[in-house]
């Protein structure tokens, strides 16, 4: 002891009173007997993956704020504007995917090398509780971001407690902390899942791992190598494992990163909500109509609840002839019909057009919020969602769909990238075709490519009134006078009459165009080129160029005068205040008059906000944005010839 | 069974303890062999532990890493009294400043973010900012004894801002402000930091 420097001698009086070097053999020198193996590390993984979670957890805790008007707000400024903060909670959020498969690996190896037999039977169970638990952390995390895709599937967790027999309403009410979710839904989640859970799982944790020291490992083959000792040959191999663990966390975490979707809005479907990719299979389970029949407690209680006590009786099965190999059979059974379901549920989703453009829309919805809450005015106080609720860009292709797809087309969809399909029978077969719009595509409305085929191609752009009924049955009743005719209406004859004039003068189209640029005062087409813009207005008023008339002869340029009856006003036209003067009363003098077709949408049809909105996002009046909207989609079984691609080639 | 000591281990792996000077009998290892697993073993699972941990701490330090574009408010607020609206005789006005208030992911429009207190001397206004140079509480003005007196540690100062006891550390913090159109009051609000005998802003 004399003989010993400083350090020896600190560890000797710190072993003398709290045995640190029986409790350093205790942890280090458990014996391996047929040596360190690859297939032991499952269960350090699975520590170390916990550990992960708990300091990426502590740090998230100190920026997350759990109520309903700040929870998204804090996690997209965690994720969008703290230092590292996508990093951290990328990490959290990957780290518990990884600990499910993991644990999935961990549980599949102590099947088939029967490590769950006597004298294991109580460490096999603490090991299903800690599943359990790992499940409820799972669950409980995805809701607090708060985000459209949390919320709508923990609606479905939470709806299935509700459908326990006898007490469901009564656990769902109180799990949620009241009968709608809201502040006291996340604050409960929230203790759950940072305080409750936390402290189960350590507590669980110690006695497997003390349980499991108790025993030892099972080896899986004693003769495999000379027995050795868990340091440093495992905790080698465990290391470096864990070291895998973590590069593939962070390499999905940089590469993919945590999503965040938009904020949660009861009022908005997620068409896209899908449970996490682990719980797919439970979800593809309660799809099948004969699972449905039996009730949604069997589907989503009973039956699991079953294969679940089957593996808490595994221990005991063993005692029987033969119950090992049933466990293993069993144990490869239920992960077939697990990878069965998950594959079958991502093959359907993946041929679904219509879950694809979900996903479309939810990831759309979900970059676009974080455009608007980066911008300087930051987030509202009443929280994240009102900034999309209130965005042209977000809510304009709604209504429009809603709307206005009936009859007109957005660059040949309905606004929100989908065909406007109508069901046929045809040769006593029901299939789906495009429908013929009725009115015009206006995809390019107000903007100088608009103007430009007004005054070349006037027809053509309003031909689709020809597929309307009210144009057939006034052609049947050759009455097409009273109506508007893109072939024979005084503005078509005006367009015919100068076409020569006007495509054989680019300079002077340019100029009544960049004229009409400008009058609409709309912020998206400028800058404006002045000098041509003046030349322009020499022109349609008649004082140079070579028009047959001025533009003002018939139009007039304000909004309430009535004497140019039934002559659309040009006074901005193409502009916001336009459309909305437009839309509200198409059948006004100072627009189409007696020969409108359109029904007006006064505030009862379309509310202001609405029409704001429509208004708005029609003219591209919201926000820049740098989302690339993908490519609209066609539906397998449908047939489409390719016009809508040759009009979008034109319109560019 | 008695309760296992150093001196007597009972490990399961029953090996001898160091105490006793023999190498661990179940390393099959050469010790240069054991000493780069060793290495090896440590290394990767402290970068695997420090990772996680490391990113975590820098992110908690993100106050200090990613300092509030214009931190600095060189903008001056426009008071809501006016020079006319101050008592002639120099008796000290409480004023509440309104202006945006950036907190995290919100931005609240015309927040309370504090008082002053304004005096008219002639034609000119002298503003002080209404917390104690002390630890920050609010200093009320006493008309009874025309001085300035905070409540918490008993700071005092007089009408001029200067310390009537020993307890501030400095003066009251006189604000810059600007007399705009004649009439308007604009000052450019700022807090101080407290307890030091400088006025240095925070």
């Amino acid at each position: 002891m004399t003989n010993k420097n400083l350090l020896g001698r600190l560890a000797d009086w710190l072993d003398h009173r709290v045995g640190t070097r029986h409790l350093v053999h205790e942890a280090l020198y458990e014996r391996i007997p047929g040596g360190s193996r690859w297939r032991y590390v499952w269960g350090s993984t699975l520590v170390y993956t916990f550990t992960v979670q708990f300091i990426t957890g502590i740090f998230l805790w100190t920026a997350y704020s759990p109520s309903a008007s700040t929870a998204w707000e804090s996690v997209y400024y965690i994720n969008n504007e703290m230092f590292l903060g996508w990093l951290v909670r990328g990490m959290h959020h990957f780290a518990a995917q990884a600990m499910v498969v993991l644990m999935a690996l961990h549980l599949m190896q102590i099947i088939i090398d029967g490590a769950y037999k006597a004298p294991r039977e109580i460490n096999f169970w603490l090991g299903l509780v800690l599943m359990l638990l790992v499940f409820g952390f799972s669950l409980t995390g995805y809701l607090l971001p708060w985000d459209q895709k949390g919320y709508y599937a923990t609606q479905v967790s939470t709806k299935i407690a509700g459908a326990t027999p006898v007490i469901g309403n009564e656990v769902q009410t109180v799990v949620q902390g009241g009968p709608k979710y809201g502040h006291q839904t996340l604050t409960r989640f929230f203790a759950l899942h940072v305080g409750v859970l936390p402290v189960l799982l350590i507590a669980f944790l110690g006695l497997h791992l003390y349980v499991f020291r108790r025993h030892g490992i099972t080896p899986a083959d004693p003769e495999h190598a000379p027995t050795t000792t868990f340091w440093p040959d495992q905790v080698l191999k465990d290391a470096v494992a864990c070291l895998a663990v973590l590069a593939t966390v962070v390499f999905f975490a940089v590469y993919f990163g945590a999503e965040l979707s938009a904020p949660a809005n009861p009022s908005e479907p997620y068409s896209a909500a899908r449970p996490e990719w682990y719980y797919l299979f439970l979800f593809r389970f309660l799809r099948y109509e004969w699972v449905e029949h039996l009730g949604l407690a069997f589907g989503a209680i009973y039956f699991p609840g079953f294969l679940f006590t089957i593996l808490i009786a595994m221990p005991l099965i063993a005692h029987i002839k033969g119950g090992h190999m049933f466990n293993k059979v069993y144990m490869w059974l239920v992960v077939i019909g697990i990878v069965f379901l998950t594959g079958l549920a991502l093959y359907e989703d993946k041929n679904d057009v219509e879950h694809q453009l979900a996903l479309q829309d939810a990831h759309i919805d979900g970059e676009r919020i974080q455009e608007l809450a980066a911008l300087p005015r930051k987030i509202p106080v009443e929280g994240a969602v009102s900034l999309l609720a209130n965005d042209p860009f977000t809510q304009g292709p709604k209504v429009f769909a809603k709307q206005c797809a009936a009859c007109h087309r957005w660059d040949g969809h309905d606004g929100r990238r989908r065909f406007v399909l109508s069901t046929v029978k045809l040769d006593g077969e029901a299939k789906q075709i495009l429908t013929e719009p009725t009115a015009t595509d206006l995809g390019q409305f107000g903007s100088r490519e608009w103007m430009t085929e007004i005054l070349l191609n006037y027809d053509k752009v309003f031909a689709p009134l020809k597929n309307a009924e009210w144009y057939q049955q006034a052609k049947a009743d050759d009455d097409l006078d009273s109506v508007i005719d893109p072939a024979n209406s005084e503005m078509a004859e005006f367009v015919k009459d100068n076409h020569e004039y006007l495509s054989g003068n680019e300079e002077d189209l340019k100029a009544i165009v960049e004229y009409f640029a400008k009058a609409s005062g709309r912020k998206d087409l400028e800058p404006i080129d002045e000098k041509l813009a003046t030349r322009g207005e020499a022109i349609v008023t008649g004082e140079e160029g070579e028009l047959s008339s001025g533009c003002f002869d018939c139009h007039h340029q304000t909004l309430d005068e009535a004497d140019s009856y039934g002559y659309p006003t040009l006074y901005k036209y193409g502009s916001a205040d336009w459309l909305k003067d437009f839309i509200t009363n198409p059948g006004g003098g100072n627009h189409y008059g007696d020969a409108n077709q359109m029904p007006a949408y006064t505030a009862d049809r379309l509310s202001p906000h609405d029409l704001n909105m429509l208004s708005r996002w029609m003219i591209g009046d919201y926000a820049e944005t740098e989302i690339e909207l993908p490519r609209v989609m066609k539906p397998a079984d449908v047939e489409i010839d390719e016009p809508t691609e040759d009009k979008a080639a034109d319109g560019e | 069974m008695t309760e296992p000591t150093s001196e007597n281990p009972t490990t399961s792996a029953q090996v001898e303890t160091e105490s006793q000077g023999t190498v661990d009998p179940l390393s099959n290892d050469e010790p240069r062999r054991f000493f780069m697993k060793a290495v090896i073993a440590i290394g990767a699972g402290a970068v695997a532990v420090m990772t996680p941990l490391v990113a975590g701490v820098l992110f908690f330090l993100d106050p200090l890493l990613r300092r509030a574009k214009g931190g600095g408010n060189d903008e001056f607020i426009k008071l809501e009294t006016t020079v006319d609206a101050l008592p002639a005789d120099g008796t000290p006005q409480r004023v509440t400043v309104f202006a945006d208030r950036v907190d995290a992911w919100n931005k609240f429009l015309h927040q309370q973010v504090g008082s002053v207190y304004v005096r008219k001397i002639g034609d000119q206004v002298i503003v002080f900012n209404a917390t104690c140079p002390h630890l920050g509480c609010g200093v009320d003005y006493r008309p009874t004894t025309q001085d300035f007196f905070c409540p918490c540690h008993t700071s005092a100062f007089d009408l001029e801002g200067q310390k009537k006891n020993d307890i501030p550390p400095r003066a009251m913090d006189i604000l810059e402000a600007e007399i705009r159109n004649e009439n308007e009051i604009w000052v450019h609000y700022q807090d101080f930091r407290a307890a030091t005998a400088e006025k240095i802003p925070v």
